[in-house]
């Protein structure tokens, strides 16, 4: 039986070697894109790094509805990685979705509803951990958090809906839906297919080191506070 | 329920005849409301034309601004004078904390609308007096001080306190802002129901979705 910590180095290195793969797979696998070349290799990049973005905050969203039923920190710890990491790939993918949008739409930014509802996403969870340091008290943080997940997690449909709906009745600036869709062949859809799964196994391999870095913090604040605690007891008995 | 029912009309009475003792919080709010339409008028220079279109917009931040003052200050009280914990012992059923302490929210938010519009109007000659942009704005006021209550009850009990409110509440209110601004600028262009009715949707869903939620959740925010 391997050890735990092996166990993760294992997994940690097979997730690099899937994401090697990928690159392999984007570059010398995926045909070239022919209206929009070479910058259309991004996507694969760009569509597992959105995935990871919803994938990370859902995990949260569940962690934070298991926590409101059963208080365990280790929950929290999870929801809070989990935000963490998926905080991260939300910007990357936003920016990457930058990178293609500049030639292919002609702008670094439109306010179509996927890139509106990412940001605003994106910003509930920058408040999520501003709202964390505000309290001290770490059952309070993990109770609160919990419960600004969910109310996050609740408005990200109907901001998609509304600004989706903001989109229709608004005239289309940059050409109509044509440029949004390409016609993907089948080496396309087995790299983004590819790249999505080493970009998950990734997301797991994140989570796991995350969530145990964050709870032997944790454990080690703790231990500082009854250290204190001891001596501030020595000062006053001796 | 009649109990129930008698124990909300005193927790919003409490509210109330505090405000009107005090006065801190409408004063403050609409000062600040006033001074902000001072504000848009002059950051905008807008043309009479330009400036009817917009009205919708400017007045929902005006509301939602000085709105954000408000909620600030709406748990102050019970937190300085620690009568949070009185309360919870005093009142069977956490949940009619929170709707009373939102049903007073409202109401204040609702003074606020009915003070702002004739100013607005007055300034801008500009009749704001429309039922369906009044419904508009009454949906949007529920939703906003819905949302507002739940996050000021934990804000209160943070650190950075009325800094935090405004950064956790607005990407919440994302939607809500989209459906009044473009529910309130077709009723002014005299649109047909027809073609801003799903964003009246919109509010009543939120609405209600955030109410349900803060039900629910609110016991977590006072039990320790």
């Amino acid at each position: 039986m391997l050890s735990w910590n092996k166990k993760i180095s294992f997994l940690a290195i097979f997730s690099g070697v899937l994401i090697l793969l990928a690159f392999g797979l984007v570059l010398f696998y995926a045909p070239v894109e022919q209206n929009m070349g070479l910058v259309q290799k991004v996507f694969y990049f760009h569509v597992a790094a959105a995935w990871l973005g919803m994938l990370g905050f859902l995990v949260a969203a569940v962690c934070a509805v298991l926590y409101l039923r059963k208080p365990n920190l280790t929950l929290d710890a999870v929801a809070a990685s989990s935000v963490e990491i998926g905080l991260l790939f939300t910007a990357i993918a936003n920016f990457t979705g930058m990178i293609w949008a500049r030639p292919v739409w002609n702008t670094w930014w439109t306010w179509d509803p996927r890139l509106t509802t990412m940001t605003i996403m994106a910003f509930t969870y920058i408040a999520y951990f501003l709202l964390r340091r505000g309290i001290d008290d770490p059952a309070k943080k993990a109770r609160f958090g919990s419960i600004y997940l969910i109310i996050g997690f609740a408005t990200v449909p109907l901001t998609f809906f509304s600004a989706r709906l903001l989109r229709t009745i608004h005239p289309t600036i940059f050409g109509s839906a044509g440029t949004g869709e390409m016609a993907m062949t089948p080496a396309m859809y087995q790299t983004m297919g590819f790249s999505i799964f080493a970009f998950s196994v990734l997301f797991a391999v994140f989570l796991i080191v995350r969530s145990r870095l964050r709870l032997n913090q944790q454990w080690l604040e703790e231990q500082e506070a009854l250290e204190q605690e001891e001596e501030f007891g020595e000062v006053i008995n001796g | 329920m009649k109990n129930w029912l008698s124990t909300l009309k005193t927790l919003i009475w409490k509210d109330l005849l505090q405000e009107w003792r005090s006065k801190d919080m409408l004063t403050a709010m609409l000062a600040f409301a006033i001074l902000s339409i001072f504000i848009f008028n002059y950051a905008m220079e807008l043309d009479p034309r330009q400036r009817a279109e917009l009205a919708p917009g400017i007045l929902w931040v005006v509301i939602t601004f000085s709105g954000t003052l408000g909620l600030n200050r709406s748990f102050v009280a019970e937190q300085e004078q620690g009568s949070f914990d009185a309360l919870v012992m005093a009142v069977p059923g956490l949940g009619s904390i929170w709707l009373a302490k939102q049903i007073s929210n409202f109401l204040m938010m609702l003074v606020l609308i009915v003070i702002v519009l004739p100013v607005y109007s007055l300034l801008y000659n500009q009749n704001l007096f429309v039922p369906g942009l009044l419904l508009t704005l009454i949906l949007g006021a529920w939703s906003f001080s819905a949302a507002g209550t739940l996050l000021a009850s934990m804000t209160a009990q943070t650190r950075m306190r009325d800094l935090l409110l405004p950064v956790l509440l607005f990407p919440i209110l994302m939607p809500v802002n989209m459906a009044v601004v473009k529910a309130g600028m077709g009723i002014m262009s005299g649109a047909a129901l027809a073609s801003y009715q799903v964003w009246l949707t919109v509010l009543l869903v939120y609405g209600i979705i955030m109410t349900t939620i803060s039900l629910m959740v609110f016991d977590y925010v006072i039990l320790e």
